[in-house]
């Protein structure tokens, strides 16, 4: 059962990076949209110590606006970054944050 | 300082420094090699497979797709599973693809709204199966950090500057998926076969840094850049 639907505003959580992980500093606390779905994966905090049976989290696209990625951002307004997110990582937007 | 070099700086480090990664694929090979699983022979063999494949699987890709609107959307819908019209299978590592376990391939289409460009700024994830090996720069972290900072910037230094009702799509490959850009057709090719347009689809303009051209392709001497 997925969490976020293709459309949803969602910010990625600040949380703790102790071990592996690949959610990128970057992306950390800031807002985007959710552009498509991706199938259920073993989430990379479990892959790295090759647990087989580790937890399996649905995984979702997320665009950002570039603006709201960096301080100064020096391209257009319009420029976008895309990646791709655990559900783990993701809360909804909050209001005022879309 | 020499006569040369009037100049005094820190010491330019070694470009050649051997990397954690280096090591461990260097005792991870030799073990196995001890082990029997398989010989030097064999992985020398195999380097020199995999280091030819080169990007002619992406260009076939994208040359029949600009011929054939149904392919084209097979393609962008599943591009794993279109790749094995080609002879490409992502699931089969010992195919014509490189050992991967990340199979699931997209398909990137540009349009006269969106330029695409690829990276991976946590490691060097890369098309292998239908690019080939990755271009160095494509693996320095100066190119990671930097396209996701300033795309416009680092697309201009590669020659490519887009007009400013574009834009600019990064696509930061973290994941399991691998990423593929589709260019526009260029003016010019009108009535071209399948051949002639896959050799204008080179590496950079399915990387994204680059616009393929009627006029150019991977195989001319650089010398002969037309103005």
């Amino acid at each position: 059962m997925r969490r976020f639907e293709i459309g949803d505003h969602v910010t990625v959580r600040e949380a703790t990076t102790l071990f592996h992980h690949r959610t990128q500093a970057y992306t950390r606390g800031h807002t985007g949209v959710v552009v498509e779905h991706r199938p259920e994966w073993l989430i990379p905090e479990d892959e790295a110590w090759q647990r087989e049976d580790g937890r399996v989290e649905p995984f979702y696209v997320v665009r950002f606006r570039q603006r709201d990625l960096w301080p100064g951002y020096t391209g257009l307004d319009r420029d976008t970054l895309e990646t791709e997110v655990a559900e783990g990582w993701l809360v909804p937007a909050e209001e005022g944050m879309q | 300082m020499s006569p040369t070099h009037d100049h005094d700086h820190a010491p330019i480090e070694a470009a050649n420094e051997i990397s954690e990664f280096d090591v461990l694929e260097t005792a991870i090979r030799e073990l196995a090699i001890e082990k029997g699983l398989f010989s030097p022979e064999d992985h020398r063999r195999f380097m020199e497979w995999a280091e030819r494949i080169g990007p002619h699987g992406g260009s076939r890709l994208i040359a029949r797709a600009w011929l054939d609107p149904e392919f084209k959307q097979r393609l962008l819908a599943d591009g794993t599973e279109t790749s094995k019209e080609i002879g490409i299978d992502w699931l089969d590592p010992t195919g014509t693809g490189t050992p991967s376990d990340f199979t699931y391939f997209y398909v990137l289409e540009n349009t006269p709204d969106v330029h695409n460009v690829i990276v991976c700024t946590l490691c060097s994830c890369y098309p292998r199966p239908v690019l080939g090996q990755a271009p160095e720069w494509y693996k320095t972290p100066h190119y990671r950090r930097r396209v996701v900072r300033w795309p416009r910037e680092v697309l201009a230094e590669f020659g490519l500057h887009l007009p400013l009702d574009v834009e600019v799509r990064v696509h930061d490959s973290n994941q399991k998926s691998r990423f593929m850009v589709m260019p526009m057709r260029p003016e010019g090719t009108e009535g071209w076969t399948e051949d002639q347009l896959a050799a204008i689809v080179t590496r950079d303009t399915m990387i994204g840094v680059a616009l393929p051209r009627a006029d150019w392709t991977a195989a001319r001497s650089p010398a002969a850049t037309p103005r």
